[in-house]
Order: C-alpha cells, then structure tokens, then sequence
C-alpha cells in the first residue's frame, strides 16, 4: 500500500539518523580532530595560566578547567591511539598529549595545587 | 510621556531579554571558529526576528488576541496541534538548556558541580512564577540582564578591526570547514529567532493590555530592543573572535566562554560573566516556561495569566510548575549543557516554519487587522523569513550530524 509522502519522508530522515548516529557510535573521532581538540585545551590552559597570573580568574574556576582539560585529556588517551594510522601519526598524536599534559602540570603548579 | 517610559522600559526588556544560553553559546563557538565571518548570521537572526516580534505585537495590539489564539481560530484545532507540538518539543530541550546555563554559571562561582544546581534552580523559578506578576518575569530579569553589556564593553578594550567587522556583516563563504560553519549559522539562526520569543511577546502585549495606541511603542520596542540585543550577541562573536581564535581555542565546554571576558576585562570579567550567563538564563528559563504554559492555556482554551493568582487558573500555573521542575531533570541527571545547547538551538531553527508561515495568512486578514495588515515591505520580508525558515528546517539535520560534532 502507497504510504503518505510525509510518513515516508519522516521514514527516510529516521533511516538516516539511525544510520548516522550508529555509524558513528564506537568509532573514535578521526585524527585531526583530536589534535584540535588537544590543542585547543592545551591552548586553554596556557590562558588560563596566564590570566590566574595576572589575577583576573579564581583558583576555583582555573581548577574546573583544569579538570575539563583532564577529562579531554584522558579521553584522547584511550581513542586517539585507534585513529592513528601510521608512526607519524603516533608520532603527533604522542606530542599532541605530551604538550597537554605538560600545560595542565603549569597550570596545577601556577594554582598550587 | 508615559508612552516614552514603555518605549524605554520595552526596549531595555529586549535589551535584557536578548542574550541568553543558545546566543552565547553560539556566538562564542562562531567567533572561536571562525572570527568575525558569522557576523552576517547574527544581522539576519536579528532583522528577522524584530520583523517577527513587530507582526505578532501588532496582531496581538490590534485583534486583542495572542498570536496562539489566532493560530487555533483561524486554522483549526488540528493544524493548531502541528505548532503546539512542534514550539513545545524544542522550548522544552531549549529551557532544559537554560537551566543548565544557569547551573553552569553557579558552578564557576562556587565549584559545586552543575548538576546539583538544577533542581534548585527549577525551584526558586518555579517559586517566582508562583508568586510573582507578569512586570517580575518580564522586566526584573531583563533589567539585571544589562550586565550583559559587559560584553560590548569587553570587545570594545579588545579593540576589534572595525573595516573587517563591517566586512562580515555581509555573507560570505567559509575557507574552511564548511559543514561545521554551516551548522554553526543554523545554530545562531535558531539562538536568534526562538518561536517562544515572539510567542511569548505576543502573550506580553495581551498581559500589558496593548492596544492599538501601543502599535509604535511595539515598532520602537521591537526594533530598537532587537538591534541593541543583536549588538551584544555580536559583541560576544567579537570577544571570542579576538580572545579565542588567535590561540585556536575552541569552544568545547561552557568554561572555556568565561575566558572572553575575563582577558579584556580581569577579574571583573569573570564576575560579569557569571552574572550575566546565570541572569539571563534564568531570565530566560522563567519566560520559556510561561510562553510553553501560555501555548497550552491558548490552545487548549484555558483561563491563562500570570497576573491572575495560581487558584484563578489552576491548570495554567500546573503547567508551568510541572515544566519547571521537569525541565531541570536532565541536567540534573548530568547531561551536557553545551552538546543540548547546540542541539536545542538547531531543533529551534528546523520549527520555525510551523510558525512562520501561518503568520503570513494572519498578518494580511482584513478581517483581524482592519487597516493594519502587512504592506508589500512587510510582506516581501515575511516571505523571505518563511523562505529561509524551510531551507532551515531541510538543513538542520544533515547539518547536526555532518557539522555538530
């Protein structure tokens, strides 16, 4: 039996959610994104570093960004080793976590805790 | 002189009422993501939306009946149902978001995680709603929110490169990453022109017993409380363009936003911030609730004020004390604030035609308006808004799962 237009449209947007979503539920995000997103919180803890520093943020809020740096942190730690297809790009994604966890270390050794 | 204390009072609501957890959002992610480019967005969201406000202002001032009542009158009990479900699905995902701004904005300033500020919130909201008048929710919260000026004072130290600024208030293309800018202009669109905005300013204008007499306090109120509220989400695209793009830092977190401020502006920044997101989230999450409350009560054919005491319209005061509390849950529950944000804000703009395109039919009813239907002008920008609203709700998906992540 010939189906309304808009139940099949409906059908068809639903048929390509679900194969969307699925198609991206447990494969991690491709490489060059985690690097961005590992730069940027890099990035956001050298800000907030230097604005601690310069006494415009709270230790409480400079201390939530840093546990949200953690939280990309330890993220990337478990997927981005599955995106990486060659050595170099171990080799940057190595360097990636490497240059974050060293701007959380400043970070934690600026508020002192 | 009483007309100019509701002209200044009505733009300075606006002014308040504008900025709020999807524009911030939005704008911050645009102007981390791609400097002043998504400029344009922010102009059209804003022209349209004032068009919007002025239309359904005008036909709530002249006809004595809220654009919702209009709705169900003149098309019926079962296309009414299309919008109802429609405006009341996402101004749900979009108040759960702004309980979850205002939790954030508690979290920065006190470390307590956000997830144990929702409920409070629901509850002190739900205790003002109960209590409180019509002039509390719509002019209290959006008077406090004037601390979100502090946004365009912030660009203003940034000193922004105002040729290149002017440049981007006309479209252009992205160089890069064109999916994620893409979605990002869906996401701004749908932040500016929130069905409950003009809905909810519909039912104000029947709150403050507008009538005819009022039709330029509600031009001037629409236009001009637009424009300045349009100038701080732009301000807030500046900020971000100025503090978080140079260090490609990208929003992934409500956290990261503070930041904007907090460069030009120190300390001060911070406290402003905080201040600002919690205001007009809350602000906000108060005047969505009630447009969500009024929806029902007008279509469902309800006694409805929030100037009449709770026992005078039971069902009414239910709604909004059941949707409160309701909305708080996710967040509760620790969902995250800035994926249903982007979310909300994409779902907004994939609804608007259910109430744009109505508007176009009611807006040249002799019948309603008598001389004060839509000129050609009016109508030409109507179309135009019911066009883009289509070509919204054909792109919002594909572009939610190409760009949103």
């Amino acid at each position: 039996m010939l189906q309304p237009a808009s139940t099949r449209t409906t059908r068809l947007y639903l048929a390509l959610t679900v194969l969307l979503v699925g198609g991206g539920c447990g494969s991690p995000p491709p490489l060059d994104k985690q690097l961005e997103t590992l730069a940027s919180w890099t990035a956001t803890m050298q800000l907030a570093k230097e604005r601690h520093g310069a006494g415009a943020i709270t230790i409480t809020y400079a201390t939530q960004l840093r546990d949200r740096a953690d939280e990309a942190f330890q993220q990337a730690s478990t997927t981005i080793g599955q995106s990486a297809q060659t050595h170099s790009d171990s080799a940057y994604a190595a360097a990636a976590l490497d240059s974050l966890r060293t701007a959380i270390r400043q970070l934690e050794a600026e508020i002192g805790s | 002189m009483k007309k100019w204390a509701e002209v200044a009072l009505g733009v300075v609501t606006s002014i308040g009422g504008f900025l709020e957890v999807g524009s911030i959002a939005t704008s911050a992610q645009g102007g981390a993501e791609f400097g002043y480019q998504l400029a344009w967005v922010l102009v059209l969201g804003t022209m349209s939306l004032a068009i919007l406000m002025e239309m359904t202002g005008r036909l709530a001032a002249v006809s004595q009946r809220t654009y919702a009542d209009l709705l169900r009158e003149r098309f019926g009990y079962r296309f009414f149902l299309l919008p109802l479900v429609a405006v009341f699905v996402v101004s749900l995902l979009v108040v759960i978001s702004e309980i979850g701004g205002v939790s954030i904005a508690l979290q920065i300033a006190t470390g307590i995680d956000f997830r144990w500020w929702a409920i409070p919130t629901a509850i002190v909201g739900w205790f003002l709603l109960w209590r409180g008048n019509f002039t509390i929710v719509e002019q209290g919260t959006a008077m406090l929110g004037l601390v979100a000026i502090s946004f365009a004072v912030g660009a203003l130290k940034l000193h922004p490169v105002w040729p290149t600024l002017g440049r981007a208030m006309l479209p252009s293309l992205p160089s890069h990453d064109r999916a994620r800018y893409w979605y990002l202009a869906v996401s701004i669109l749908g932040a500016s022109i929130s069905p409950y905005l003009y809905l909810f300013y519909s039912a104000g204008a029947i709150e403050d017993e507008w009538t005819i007499e009022h039709l330029g306090v509600n031009r001037v109120t629409a236009g001009m409380g637009n424009v300045f509220g349009g100038g701080l989400a732009i301000a807030t695209l500046v900020t971000a363009a100025l503090v978080l793009a140079p260090r490609e830092i990208k929003v992934d977190r409500y956290e990261q936003i503070a930041l904007v401020l907090a460069t030009p502006l120190g300390r001060a920044g911070l406290v402003f911030f905080i201040m600002t997101l919690f205001i007009t989230c809350f602000g906000a999450t108060l005047e969505i609730v009630l447009a969500m409350a009024y929806l029902l009560a007008q279509g469902l054919g309800w006694n409805w004020s929030e100037n009449l005491k709770p026992d005078k319209d039971a069902r009414f005061a239910t709604s909004y004390s059941v949707l409160i509390l309701l909305a708080a849950l996710p967040i509760a529950i620790g969902m995250d604030p800035l994926t249903l944000t982007n979310i909300s804000m994409v779902a907004t703009a994939a609804s608007l035609p259910v109430t744009v395109i109505p508007l176009f039919v009611l807006m040249n009813d002799g019948d309603l308006l008598n001389t004060h239907v839509n000129g050609w002008p009016s109508n030409l920008a109507l179309v135009v808004i019911a066009l883009l609203s289509i070509v919204l709700l054909v792109a919002a998906l594909p572009l939610q799962l190409l760009g949103g992540g």
